[in-house]
């Protein structure tokens, strides 16, 4: 190739992983592989610790792991490549064969397997208990949080109509007291035309303006309202919350990307939160009814 | 990972950088009295790398990704190994499982970090809504030390004429050195780029070396200015008409890789690079005009399952993408996810193919060492380095450069 290669067939180039000094040597095929500079045996390489290393085709390139880690012999003769692959049984012997790619993809699927168990039947059932353990001052700083961003998203513009403000005020207590909840939570309404309502962790319940709008009388908002309770009592939110957080995180496992962003990731969660909060939401309607029918009210058809 | 797939590429494009000054090629007839100057040969077949990688999208697509460690390892290696300076070719002595290692000691480092994330930034959120995105800026540091980790790994494992590359240097310090001349560059409307890109050079190749070659890096910010200053005044008119974008960028890229391998020494050996402005051009149009026919592939895909998942429903197609029902159609989720995996791998492949094979021979090509008898008689020296900046770099899906 350079124009350093003998005439000998047995020539063979050294490196012995010391210097980068590129040695023109002589092979003995014998007990060992023998390599010789000049006359002098410089390494001697049983051929069962010899190893292919990679290399351009068309060079056989060896290591040895008796000898040191980076002390590599190249080839380029044809013929005394084939003998020495020969000889040397465990040439391949470290490669990743297909027994080693089965071993991964085998063990990638269990991984696959044991992750989608854990997201569809372990983390429910983490998020239930560990909702439980979670102390109430928690999460009302978890709803500080929402409630400082839902403020930011809504502009800040809660509606301040002093008689509007008496009567939904009046019609919260009568629900939180009649659904034996205590003055820890909180309501407001904020002035948007989307109909609307919602529940942050820690006691609030926030209705939007254009729901108000909507609603022909005082029972079918005091349903929406018990259904919101009702999820301040189940304590949704900080379920919702432990549940997704610890989807992604699996599913984001799973997919290489523990940030938990991607499209697999949202998607795969989708599916998996359809069920979880239906059950929520059902939980909800049925402490709505409860709570309706305690008041000696009927529950309209929006409680959903 | 599907969706950060071209991100996740930039990732596996560093080696090209790292590896560029280990090739050499077979020496030309040395004019009398001037010293030689040698060109750096690629030696592989552009098929069997597409075998490679078309293999390894399957395998990863049967592992749902675990698969990636082992095939960026066997992409490096036939890159490396067929890379030839001065007659000898490199080697990649790095091994996927290495890579696995790295990636779950990562993950082991991450997991409290990011709780700790959540906690700190709840926090900021209760005094003031959205105050915990500047902690975005403490994973711009965790990212700038995983690339510089992540480089230091691929150099311990790039090994020319038995002897290892190695790097000295640390993590942290690169990470700040980063961020501060990052605000410079956010300061100066990207005008400082050249700079940062010099000041980072010149720390990394201060801290790398051949045995005891030690590297430098001889580059100038104000080099890089001249050769790149009209590209940046093309960037806002790139905006409006993007059609412009791939050649601003191909050209902004090919500036940048001879001016940065101009730059590199180790020792007396000293690189250079004659990368025309347009040479890496066409391979961005042709990666664009891949993605476009697969994308239309994907849309007709998803049309197909849409009417297919209506058609046994039995709703009518017009009602079911206006009941937004189809969100939650579970048989569309999983067409969806199946239809966006298939077109994420064929997009890894063509990325592959072209941005770092093709890119790498091209760059490759146009790259000549001079005084390669310094590199004659290196004493080995330096220790292996641990995966766990590309476990991070995976982990929080940074590229470098």
């Amino acid at each position: 190739m350079s124009g350093v290669m003998d005439s000998g067939a047995n020539t063979a180039f050294y490196f012995d992983g010391t210097s980068s000094k590129r040695r023109t040597v002589v092979l003995h095929l014998g007990e060992t592989l023998e390599i010789e500079e000049d006359g002098q045996r410089i390494a001697a390489w049983p051929y069962a610790d010899i190893r292919r290393a990679d290399s351009p085709s068309g060079k056989l390139r060896l290591a040895c792991i008796s000898a040191a880690a980076l002390a590599r012999l190249e080839i380029r003769d044809a013929a005394l490549a084939a003998e020495l692959v020969a000889r040397c049984e465990k040439l391949d012997e470290h490669m990743l064969g297909g027994r080693g790619v089965a071993t991964i993809v085998g063990w990638s699927l269990a991984a696959t397997v044991s992750i989608i168990l854990v997201v569809l039947f372990g983390v429910p059932l983490a998020a239930d208990r560990l909702a439980a353990l979670v102390p109430a001052s928690f999460e009302r700083r978890l709803g500080e949080v929402a409630d400082s961003q839902v403020k930011m998203v809504f502009d800040g513009k809660p509606c301040d109509n002093p008689a509007g403000q008496r009567a939904f005020e009046k019609l919260v207590n009568t629900l939180r007291e009649s659904a034996g909840m205590d003055t820890s939570v909180q309501s407001g309404v904020f002035s948007t035309p989307i109909p609307n309502a919602f529940a942050l962790p820690g006691g609030r319940v926030y209705v939007l303006d254009g729901l108000l709008a909507k609603a022909e009388n005082v029972d079918e908002l005091a349903g929406i309202l018990a259904h919101e309770l009702g999820h301040l009592r189940h304590r949704d939110g900080l379920r919702g919350m432990i549940h997704n957080g610890g989807t992604s995180f699996l599913m984001g496992l799973l997919f290489g990307d523990i940030t938990g962003s991607g499209a697999m990731i949202f998607a795969s969660r989708t599916l998996v939160n359809a069920s979880h909060s239906r059950e929520a939401e059902q939980n909800a309607d049925s402490f709505a009814i409860e709570t309706m029918h305690r008041l000696g009210r009927r529950p309209s058809r929006w409680a959903n | 990972m599907w969706f950060c797939a071209i991100r996740r590429h930039r990732l596996e494009l560093i080696p090209v950088h790292e590896m560029s000054w280990t090739p050499i090629g077979p020496p030309q007839p040395p004019p009398p009295s001037v010293p030689p100057r040698m060109p750096v040969a690629f030696t592989g077949s552009r098929r069997e790398f597409f075998e490679l990688v078309k293999r390894g999208a399957g395998l990863e697509f049967v592992t749902l990704g675990f698969y990636r460690f082992w095939l960026a390892t066997d992409m490096r290696r036939h890159l490396w190994s067929n890379t030839e300076i001065d007659g000898d070719a490199a080697e990649y002595t790095g091994r996927g499982k290495e890579l696995l290692i790295g990636f779950l000691v990562a993950l082991a480092i991450l997991v409290p970090v990011y709780l700790a994330y959540f906690l700190v930034g709840l926090e900021a959120e209760r005094a003031q809504a959205f105050a915990s995105l500047p902690l975005v800026a403490f994973f711009y540091l965790f990212g700038q030390f995983a690339i510089f980790r992540a480089r230091r790994y691929r150099l311990t494992r790039t090994v020319w004429r038995g002897v290892r590359f190695w790097m000295s240097g640390s993590g942290w310090a690169y990470a700040g050195l980063s961020a501060l001349w990052g605000l410079v560059v956010i300061v100066t409307l990207g005008l400082a780029l050249p700079w940062r890109a010099a000041a980072l050079e010149r720390y990394k190749m201060r801290h790398s070396y051949y045995g005891d070659l030690q590297g430098s890096f001889e580059g100038r910010g104000w080099e890089f200015f001249k050769r790149g200053w009209w590209l940046w005044l093309l960037v806002p008119v790139a905006v409006y008409i993007v059609p412009l974008a791939p050649f601003i960028y191909g050209a902004y890229k090919a500036v940048e890789w001879r001016w940065w391998l101009s730059g590199i020494r180790f020792g007396g050996v000293r690189l250079e690079s004659t990368l025309k402005r347009g040479a890496l051009i066409g391979l961005y149009w042709k990666v664009i005009g891949w993605i476009v026919v697969l994308g239309l592939v994907f849309a007709a895909w998803l049309a197909l399952s849409a009417v297919l998942v209506a058609s046994m429903s039995a709703t009518p197609l017009k009602e079911l993408f206006a009941s937004q029902e189809f969100a939650r159609s579970i048989p569309f989720l999983v067409f969806l996810g199946l239809g966006y995996l298939l077109f994420a791998l064929a997009i890894n492949v063509v990325i592959r193919v072209y941005l770092m094979r093709d890119l790498w021979v091209k760059v490759l090509g146009s790259t000549i060492v001079h005084g390669i008898e310094a590199a004659a008689n290196v004493s080995a020296r330096g220790e292996l380095a641990n995966a766990l900046g590309e476990g991070f770099a995976d982990g929080l899906d940074v590229g470098g450069l």
